[in-house]
């Protein structure tokens, strides 16, 4: 009888301690989770600071005396199939075609903000411009402040994943609905384009 | 199945935390400064850096702002500038931690290059067209007639007179108002402690009472306002450090604000 009794403590004891545990990697998911949520919206931030300067920005150089239309038509274009990509703001995407979609729009944006400041070296009059040259560096600012973000949304998604896969919350991660969220590919052309430091002869 | 499964996890984690380390591996952070001015390469003549240095700890006790300007002889790392000096930046947590309102000048002498990290805070003020400015207008004609000392100096001025203004402080720096509140949490801990001593040698004989009176004991919690003495210590601390004007940063962030530029 007593022996029954204490294997039967001993058993409710070690269900408390497991249930406790579960609830402890739950919760620690759950802030993962916000985690990688609010950074997720953080770089929806700085994307968003960046497509805001290119009306501006057109506005500025097309003032410019028979600027080159074709590189201007190019940025409103891409601006434009930015805001195509359907992607939801307030939640980081689990799926990792669709972060590549959006990845790629952003990165044609990239290119053709890139292609229109090489060519504006070719109009020395729009260059000395104070309002463009205050265009150009805060595009700069917003490459470095993407770069950043991208990073640490990599960081912070990296810490949620592992920890998803991590045994034995592994076991239970699915049944609440937990998912592996995506990453930003690191390829070169879309998170730094070496075009994009905007090193003109006039800065060196 | 669930097994290879789980060994390519695994191997999959492995690599990219090798991957990972061995690419931070390739440059180093430099510890974080115990003043605003850091001269590490000895450009900056004693007294000016000093001057510097004071200047930049009342601003912080005048706005909550702090400036932190490093000169390096080199750069310890093989990745962009601009890269590299806002994981120096971040890690060296120059700002108020609610107010994220820091700012670092880097100058890199041997590459000669320099770059403005703005905290998340002072964005808005400056702004990454200001720092443009004032680098390529404000630093970079001094530094090309190697004065060095006048082109920090008249960067920090133009670095302070945009970002006055924006908070306001609280008459300590960071590590000055961080003494005053230690001394009234220890402060409170002994009021604790005594209280709890008292409590239990009255509630011994009716304890009852004691546990029935527990909105009592809330009450008693609540009007300890006895955090007042560290406000003292707070004081005491401040005024003592006051002379050596040490940094310490206070928790801020960056997001890669700013501008760099070269001479």
């Amino acid at each position: 009888m007593k022996t029954v009794l204490i294997t039967l403590g001993v058993i409710a004891a070690l269900v408390a301690v497991l249930a406790l545990y579960a609830a402890g990697s739950y919760n620690g998911l759950v802030n993962k989770q916000q985690a990688v949520d609010a950074q997720w919206a953080q770089v929806q931030n700085v994307y968003q600071r960046r497509a805001d300067l290119i009306p501006n920005l057109v506005s500025t150089v097309s003032g410019a005396a028979n600027f080159e239309k074709s590189t201007l038509t190019e940025v409103t274009a891409a601006r434009a199939s930015v805001g195509q990509v359907k992607i939801d703001p307030s939640k980081a995407p689990s799926d990792a075609a669709q972060l590549a979609e959006f990845d790629r729009a952003q990165g044609r944006l990239s290119s053709a903000l890139s292609r229109l400041l090489v060519v504006s070296e070719r109009y020395p009059d729009l260059k000395a411009t104070a309002n463009f040259q205050s265009l150009q560096s805060q595009l700069e600012g917003t490459e470095n402040r993407i770069s950043v973000e991208r990073g640490r949304f990599n960081d912070v998604v990296q810490a949620y994943n592992s920890a998803l896969r991590r045994f034995p919350t592994v076991l239970f991660a699915g049944m609440f609905g937990f998912q592996q969220r995506a990453y930003f590919a690191a390829t070169p052309g879309a998170e730094r384009p070496p075009e994009v430091k905007f090193d003109f002869g006039g800065k060196k | 199945m669930t097994v290879s499964s789980f060994w390519r996890n695994f191997l999959c984690c492995a690599a990219f935390f090798l991957t990972a380390s061995s690419l931070l591996r390739s440059e180093t952070i430099p510890p974080r400064p115990s003043r605003y001015f850091n001269d590490y390469a000895g450009v900056v003549s004693a007294t000016r850096a000093a001057q510097l240095n004071h200047k930049l700890a009342e601003y912080e006790r005048e706005s909550s702002n702090q400036i932190v300007v490093a000169v390096f002889p080199t750069m310890t790392s093989e990745s962009s500038i601009e890269d590299y000096t806002v994981r120096v930046a971040q890690a060296w947590a120059v700002g108020q931690k609610d107010k994220k309102n820091g700012a670092v000048l880097f100058v890199f002498l041997k590459e000669h290059r320099m770059y403005i990290q703005v905290g998340y805070g002072l964005e808005p003020v400056l702004t990454d067209a200001t720092c443009s400015s004032i680098i390529n207008r404000v630093i970079k004609p001094r530094f090309r007639a190697n004065d060095f000392g006048g082109g920090l100096s008249a960067g920090v001025d133009a670095m302070i007179s945009a970002s006055r203004g924006e908070y306001k402080g609280s008459g300590f720096t960071h590590g000055e108002g961080r003494k005053g509140r230690f001394s009234s949490i220890g402060s409170t801990i002994v009021f604790f402690v005594l209280f709890l001593v008292f409590s239990g040698l009255f509630g011994r004989s009716r304890q009852r009472r004691v546990w029935g009176g527990s909105r009592h004991m809330g009450g008693w919690g609540r009007s300890g306002g006895f955090g007042g003495f560290g406000g003292f210590g707070g004081g005491g601390g401040g005024g003592s450090s006051r002379s050596n004007d040490t940094f310490s940063g206070g928790g801020g962030s960056f997001g890669g604000g700013g501008a760099g530029g070269s001479w």
